[in-house]
């Protein structure tokens, strides 16, 4: 009796450190599909999402450190720049694609409108790098990382070693990212069948399933694929999309499909942000999609929709904002961590 | 069995787990030295034609007019593998390494042979293949700060020369050649086989010089994306590769 007490008592123990040694576990939300992203290579523990997200809403990944990745990523806009058809970086320069929404990032394998970036791991870099962002390189970035007196504590904690490496830094803002999971919204719970659609937003849903679902693939909102929707070019900008990473002429004018969570707090719309509201994107769908070779085979015959139609898809629309997510302290600047981390 | 005994058997063998497992992450690189027992030594060597490349003394003159500085020359050697009669006998494992003209250092590459593994040809890559570019964040020699990865479109750059020729047309008579590609129908990888003369000390070397006259430097000055040009550029660099035959060149 006392070895079977001694033996339960031990693997208690080692289940309580092991999970302090492995970490955080990325729950996906039931009945989604599998991640895509390779947690094994780089395993969720609380200091590094912590890193992670010091180093997310910290400006010394820009040249000048006035630029942070929230700058462009701001929580309450669904991790997108609010209210910016094309963001500002550093010294305000202007961008030229509206900066997309993050959220449920473990699920996608490629990054960026157009797709350029092939991992997670490795996005930051683009932006680190951009001279119309934060005008900074890694190589710099890790030197400056490194001259701080908070940060090697942090790595310390989170990789067991406080020399800082390129690795290391991308991983740990990657751990932040995939910790950004957006599934409580008032359609997921309707799909838990904890809650039900008023009238007008299950319109929306049939509306929304019939004309949209194709390439808006529930439960991510998203089929992750390039398609072209038909936008006229913006002759200021020249932006041909995915042709211009993979230099195919089949690719011309295709960018990623958005997802559609909390797109009431991720306007304005579209690669270049050029609508402003919910109803200019359904205006757009049904009466401007402009046909070429290399349009999405579902927008070749017009959608057609009615005032009202608009207004109830809008509706199911609307279903989708996760407020657990926009105003998650577990996401928002990390104040106490940095006062902590400093006291040490 | 006593209470300190179960302990010790439920604890030991997750204890020495935990720590197998930290020391393969953490486990360093062999230094490079010149006991030949049980190990394999491969040297790269920069040059230009017969002269070693130091990028803080790399001017060099070829012919009565063609004048060269060499800036910047890095490459990546991975997947080194050691063949006998045509089949693999032996290959390093996370083998991933930069060869940098600036760093004396990293020419030499200790591969370990712990059974004295016969062989007559070394068969490596030059570049990242396409499933480690796709593969996430690397520390080591694969690691962002080296300055070889360009995110936005070639992942990783497998070879990266710069420098000033007076044949070259552009700015400055710069040139420009970062060279990488991971996605059809522009991935720039390479693989070399060449023969091994003296399985002791193997000794080869890149020719900046057969590089930069076959790649018509006054012409084609700067490639830094993966297009038709780099892939061909990459063909270029491979055949620049040779074994020395004996260890005099270093």
């Amino acid at each position: 009796m006392k070895t079977k007490i001694i033996l339960c008592v031990a693997l208690c123990i080692f289940a309580v450190a092991f999970r302090s040694a492995d970490g955080e576990r990325f729950e996906a939300p039931a009945h989604w599909q599998k991640p895509v992203y390779d947690f094994r290579k780089n395993p969720l523990t609380s200091n590094t999402i912590a890193l992670g997200r010091a180093l997310f809403y910290d400006p010394i990944l820009s040249r000048n450190n006035t630029i942070s990745c929230a700058s462009c990523h701001s929580q309450y806009s669904a991790f997108t720049h609010g209210d910016h058809a094309l963001s500002h970086g550093i010294d305000d320069r202007i961008g030229t694609r509206n900066a997309p929404a993050l959220m449920n990032l473990a699920w996608q394998r490629s990054f960026m409108r157009d797709g350029a970036i092939n991992h997670l791991d490795m996005q930051a870099l683009a932006p680190i790098s951009n001279p119309a962002e934060m005008d900074e390189n890694i190589t710099h970035v890790v030197a400056k990382l490194q001259a701080t007196k908070t940060y090697p504590k942090l790595f310390y904690k989170a990789f067991g070693d406080s020399v800082i490496s390129g690795a290391h830094t991308l991983k740990a803002i990657a751990q932040f990212m995939l910790t950004l999971v957006s599934s409580n919204a008032k359609y997921d719970s309707v799909m838990r069948k904890q809650a039900v659609f008023s009238q007008q937003e299950r319109k929306g849903y049939l509306l929304f399933q019939k004309h949209c679902s194709a390439c808006h693939t529930e439960p991510l909102f998203t089929n992750h694929a390039f398609m072209n929707n038909g936008l006229p070019v913006d002759t200021t900008l020249r932006d041909m999309g995915r042709f211009s990473v993979t230099m195919n002429a089949d690719d011309s004018l295709k960018f990623s499909v958005p997802t559609l969570r909390n797109i009431e707090f991720s306007y304005p719309y579209m690669h270049d942000g050029r609508f402003k509201r919910l109803s200019d994107v359904l205006h757009h769908y049904t009466a401007g999609v402009v046909q070429s070779s290399t349009l999405a085979k579902e927008l070749k015959k017009p959608i057609v929709l009615t005032s009202n139609e608009k207004v109830d898809i809008i509706a199911f629309l609307l279903t989708l904002t996760d407020r657990t997510f926009l105003f998650s302290p577990a996401f928002s600047f990390p104040q106490n961590m940095i006062e902590e981390a400093a006291k040490d | 069995m006593t209470p300190i005994k179960t302990l010790l058997v439920i604890f030991s063998p997750l204890f020495f787990l935990l720590v197998a497992c930290r020391g393969a992450s953490a486990r360093p690189r062999p230094l490079a030295t010149s006991s030949s027992s049980g190990i394999i030594r491969l040297s790269i060597i920069p040059t230009f034609g017969s002269k070693n490349i130091l990028i803080a003394d790399s001017s060099f003159q070829t012919g009565d007019s063609h004048n060269v500085q060499i800036d910047v020359l890095k490459f990546y050697v991975s997947h080194i593998q050691f063949l006998k009669n045509g089949t693999v006998v032996l290959e390093e494992q996370k083998s991933f390494h930069l060869i940098d003209a600036a760093i004396k250092a990293s020419f030499d590459i200790v591969i370990p042979n712990k059974h004295a593994i016969s062989f007559d040809a070394v068969r490596f890559n030059l570049g990242i293949d396409s499933t480690t570019s796709v593969s996430g964040a690397m520390g080591g020699d694969l690691d962002p700060t080296k300055g070889m990865y360009w995110t936005w479109q070639s992942g990783y750059v497998n070879f990266k020369c710069e420098g000033k020729s007076n044949l070259c047309k552009a700015r400055n008579n710069e040139f420009q050649f970062h060279l990488g590609g991971y996605r059809q129908p522009y991935y720039c990888l390479q693989t070399l086989t060449l023969p091994v003369h003296n399985p002791n000390e193997i000794t080869l070397q890149f020719n900046a010089e057969t590089f930069l006259s076959h790649s018509d430097v006054g012409t084609h000055h700067h490639v830094m994306s993966p297009n038709a040009e780099a892939v061909r550029l990459s063909a270029i660099v491979a055949n620049s590769f040779s074994m020395v035959k004996s260890s005099t060149a270093k």
